[in-house]
């Protein structure tokens, strides 16, 4: 990244350029800077964690205006006194020096990395009119007429994360909103909420017999699931399957280890289903009082003859192994769990395989019960209301035909590749993104970088010169989460409470919390689109016509179209507001102290060991929401829009309030009503070529933490695993490096031959490979895995299905 | 005061929490071959099917400690409860306590050019109030618990007595004070625990530790 500074601020001093800084790890570089020489105060502060998605309390130590150190926060039932090796690194991530330092505006070819250190106003300037490289917003709009939908705007996942998508979907009115969902875990997330009213969580502090299938979370950390699962493991009362291609650490851990072949879990579980069926394993009990269509669904696995001698020829497990844990299960059951799991969708028939495991575990009764999923209870927070504007141009979304159900947070996929071949009703013009780097994260990344090569405007807010910043005109650099208050949270379930997120320090070089960064860009951006509205908007048009000026200013603050109405309070102001509200001022007191409020807690939390900790007695935990039915209530990290998916829910009239096995509605969308194994959704993996499957660790989170001094050093870079017997083969040896081709790219990565995978498969941690050279130290290191992910579209939901693609793996000669 | 720890290994995920927060908690030089705490990974094939196991470890601080018997500088040193430190100041580098420790807990740190070591925490936490290491605290799993084995009613004595544990080389005579906690899964402690590994009760672990005292003349 080349950053061009003029002299005189230069100069000044401030300046800590990752160019000049190399890889020097030391904070006082930063701390030069003025503005910080006020605040050399020691204290310590409960806060919570944001190195990825588990948002866990830790309690940061501040020695002289640094923060020094992050322990846990043993007061959140969440995450129970513990800090993984991301969330003590965090420091790294407030301290690097290549952090984005002050806003910047592209003066270079797009994607060469050449930028202009600006003011927070000019970039603004530059996003309303744009600058002699790039169009600005103004520009745009005026030639869409109004057609607010032509930003198209993403997100990761985050505590702000709402924050900016109700400035852009609600005050600046696009509806093209593509978020982390059809990339991560829309599927699952869908498939249980159709299935059984609701994600769910699952207490395996009591579970008896778990089924964990590319789930991994001896790796991929969950809070609280990694901390009470793996305390209960072999021979401690957890009984746990691992169904993986992988012998992972959670492989380790279990009872028993099946290793599957990629894209096969429906078949293994419409097998396990199969055998509870046919041997009336199941809870007759509750599948007769609370499950909807039981019949027709037993009729259908029994007609089809999902056997497990059927399943052994497409999964690889044995029948006797199938038998085994269907039996295993059901005997275990109502304490037993078909663990849900997270991430991507893995094949094309991801959501109907999330529907089959659903449904296996309610037979056994396991549902809204202690030792099963459970819905838990969440505690009220006071509301906070946006006073939303209609544009009557705002056009829907453009890829709704992308799939069968296209819901508020898209189809990444399935919108880039309208855009870039031109498939779109209208044109996409400018791209907002937020904490999301699609240039890692989305299958096929030359597709992605033609998608933003295409735009007029492209504005990012990033903490870090990733990827994608380097395909962005305008810079907006967000500050870390140890820098900014983010909006207060409840957190659902057994043990539910209430947790903040607060200021361990005052932001850093010139760097904002996404709240004031929405604010500064409704204050410039306000005015000068409402002159836009007004020229093309025939509903507003038509109300105004007859005002006077100060009428139609008034019309213009009542009805939303003042963008700044969001911002008026803060977001320290509005947090109070929204526990107060509900709880009352000892209540939020309580939360700013120890980062965590629920009521009686004072009465139910205490210290049992030097280790553990109670947060609420035995008889005053939620492990059942109600007698007679459930609710959908608690929605647990699930990276989607409630009301989205409660919307979802009513237009699919599943309102036997049953679990529901056979949905007939989904037919009229050409999706199949029960899960039905598709031989033709089902691709082989050609002979003499490899099945690639990506996956996570609990070393890194995604790609966000690539360029973590302290994280670089548990694992330097990412490996390629070949099953060994096959390594042999090729003469494929322990570091040699490798080739990996697949039909749209190839990256080169070392090889790590082991028995630890089956045969006809590679995988490789998702994360490495950054191109941005403004990362000096994840710069090139190991490969990315979407380089070579085929963009395949599941159809259900339009999510990614990323464990699809087959490639080739040869040896390099050095 | 005897400060020992007992390590829960079955618990280890090995997500390497307690090695980041030794770093941060004590300001451990940056880089992979820097580590006062680490977790062992170790692999092996039976019947055909792919065994790991997890061994979280650091300094023994071992009650017959070879480290102290032969620095020249007296920089290795046993500390207030029995901990085995090393003072920067007195450091020589010569390294001998690198090559007797049969652990290989010590290494170099290059910015104090001195040896560095586990003290458990003792100057960066236990000696301000805290009661547990860094490595402990932070750990999803809690594998691991410092405590006094002098203290009989203390949590560390209570589980020790209530359950069985071994060390690692013990053939070494150093007296090693990380005691690992017998698995409650046969089939996990036959498969991670080497046949020769002695398994001590606590009041056979107590006595073997009172005759090193004694030679030591603690």
């Amino acid at each position: 990244m080349k950053i061009e500074t003029s002299r005189r601020k230069f100069l000044q001093g401030s300046v800590a350029l990752s160019i000049f800084g190399g890889t020097a790890m030391i904070p006082a570089i930063q701390l030069s800077d003025e503005k910080d020489t006020n605040t050399k105060k020691s204290y310590t502060i409960p806060t919570l964690c944001e190195m990825c998605v588990n948002k866990c309390a830790a309690i940061a130590k501040v020695e002289s205006g640094i923060v020094k150190k992050l322990d846990p926060n043993p007061a959140f039932p969440k995450s129970k006194n513990m800090l993984c090796a991301r969330g003590v690194a965090g420091i790294h991530a407030l301290y690097d020096p290549d952090r984005l330092k002050y806003p910047l505006v592209r003066i270079g070819k797009r994607g060469d990395g050449k930028y202009k250190r600006v003011t927070w106003d000019e970039a603004y300037e530059a996003i309303l009119n744009g600058t002699n490289m790039f169009k600005g917003l103004a520009q745009i709009l005026d030639e869409e007429k109004d057609n607010r939908s032509t930003i198209g705007y993403c997100a990761g996942e985050g505590m702000a994360e709402h924050t900016y998508k109700s400035f852009i979907a609600d005050k600046l009115g696009s509806t093209n909103f593509v978020n982390h969902a059809s990339i991560c875990l829309q599927t699952v997330v869908s498939g249980y909420a159709l299935t059984i009213g609701s994600y769910g969580q699952v207490d395996l502090e009591n579970a008896k017999y778990v089924i964990m299938a590319g789930a991994n979370r001896a790796e991929a950390i969950v809070t609280p699931d990694t901390m009470d699962a793996f305390k209960r493991t072999r021979g401690r009362g957890l009984e746990l399957i691992c169904v993986d291609p992988r012998f992972t650490h959670t492989a380790s851990q279990a009872d028993k280890w099946l290793g599957i072949n990629v894209g096969t879990d429906l078949a293994f579980v419409l097998a396990l289903t199969y055998v509870a069926i046919s041997e009336v394993l199941y809870n007759q009990k509750f599948v007769a009082e609370n499950m909807h269509d039981f019949d027709v669904y037993k009729a259908h696995i029994l007609e089809n003859k999902y056997t497990p001698e059927w399943a052994e020829k497409i999964t690889g497990i044995s029948s006797e192994n199938i038998r085994e844990v269907a039996r295993g299960f059901m005997a275990a059951a109502p304490r037993a769990i078909y663990y849900q799991g997270r991430r991507t969708a893995w094949s094309k028939q991801d959501f109907q395989l999330r529907r089959a495991q659903a449904i296996f575990s309610a037979m056994g009764g396991g549902i809204d019960i202690k030792g099963g999923i459970v819905f838990g209870k969440k505690i009220p927070l006071g509301d906070h209301e946006v006073n939303t504007p209609m544009y009557a141009n705002a056009e829907d979304r453009i890829e709704k035909d992308a799939a069968a159900i296209i819901g508020g947070a898209g189809s990444w996929i399935g919108w880039r590749n309208k855009i870039i071949e031109g498939r779109s009703s209208y044109p996409i013009r400018a791209m907002f993104t937020y904490k999301q780097n699609p240039m890692l994260s989305v299958p096929n990344v030359a597709k992605t970088k033609k998608m933003f090569e295409q735009m007029d405007l492209v504005v990012t807010i990033d903490t870090m010169p990733s990827d994608t910043v380097m395909m962005s005109d305008v810079v907006l650099p967000e500050c870390s989460y140890l820098e900014r208050e983010d909006p207060v949270r409840s957190f659902g379930g057994v043990e539910p409470s209430i947790a903040l997120r607060q200021k361990v320090i005052e932001p850093l070089y010139e760097s904002k919390p996404v709240f004031e960064i929405m604010r500064g860009m409704a204050k410039k951006l306000s005015l000068p689109l409402w002159e836009i509205t007004k020229k093309y908007d025939e509903d507003v048009q038509d109300e105004i016509k007859e005002m006077k000026p100060a009428e139609i200013i008034e019309y213009y603050k009542e009805n939303g179209f003042d963008l700044n109405d969001a911002f008026v309070h803060s977001q320290e102001h509005i947090n109070k507001e929204r526990v107060v509200s509900e709880h009352g001022e000892k209540a939020y007191e309580v939360l700013k102290e120890t980062g965590v409020f629920y009521p009686n807690k004072e009465q139910y939390y205490k210290q049992v060991s030097a280790n553990e900790f109670e947060y609420y007695p035995e008889d005053k935990r939620h492990y059942t929401i109600s007698k007679d039915g459930f609710e959908a209530d608690v929605y647990h990290d699930t990276c989607l829009d409630e009301k989205a998916l409660a919307a979802m829910h009513s237009k699919l009239k599943t309102q036997s309030s049953k679990v529901e096995c056979n949905l007939p509605n989904l037919a009229k969308k050409g999706v199949d009503p029960m899960p039905t194994w598709r031989e033709d959704l089902y691709k082989k993996t050609e002979k003499g070529k490899f099945r690639f499957i990506s996956g996570r660790h609990a070393q890194f989170t995604q790609n966000g933490t690539s360029n973590n001094a302290m994280l670089l050093d548990l694992v330097r870079e990412n490996y390629a695993w070949i099953n060994q017997k096959q390594a042999d083969e090729l003469g494929i040896e322990h570091g040699d490096l490798v080739e990996i081709e697949s039909k749209i790219g190839k990256v080169q990565i070392k090889a790590y031959p082991t028995n630890k995978i089956i045969e006809d498969v590679i995988f490789y941690i998702h994360g490495f490979g950054a191109q941005s050279d403004g990362l000096t130290l994840a710069h090139r290191n190991g490969a990315s895995d979407n380089i070579i992910i085929d963009d395949v579209i599941e159809p259900v939901f339009g999510s990614a299905a990323m464990h699809e693609t087959d490639v080739e793996v040869r040896r390099v000669a050095l | 005061m005897n400060y020992a720890m007992a390590l829960d290994y079955q618990n280890c995920i090995n997500c390497k929490a307690c090695e980041v927060a030794c770093k941060e908690q004590n300001g451990v030089q940056l880089g992979a071959d820097k580590q006062r705490i680490w977790v062992g990974q170790t692999e092996k094939t039976i019947f055909g099917n792919p065994f790991v196991n997890f061994y979280p470890s650091q300094c023994n601080h071992c009650v017959d400690a070879p480290c102290v018997d032969v620095c020249p500088t007296g920089a290795s040193y046993f500390a207030e409860g029995g901990l085995v430190m090393a003072n920067k100041d007195k450091c020589i580098l010569c390294k001998g306590c690198m090559e007797a420790c049969p652990y290989d807990a010590r290494f170099v740190d290059d910015k104090a050019v001195a040896v560095d070591k586990c003290t458990f925490c003792y100057d960066t936490r236990i000696s301000k109030g805290e009661t547990t290491t860094a490595c402990q605290a932070t750990c999803p799993t809690k594998v691991r618990l410092l405590g006094d084995l002098d203290d009989e009613n203390g949590e560390l004595v209570q589980i020790l007595k209530n359950r069985k544990f071994f060390v690692l080389k013990e053939g070494e005579g150093t007296v090693p004070k990380l005691l690992y906690l017998f698995p409650r899964d046969e089939k996990f402690a036959m498969n991670s625990i080497g046949e020769e590994t002695q398994i001590y009760s606590w009041n056979e672990y107590k006595s073997i530790i009172e005759k090193a005292s004694i030679k030591r003349g603690a």
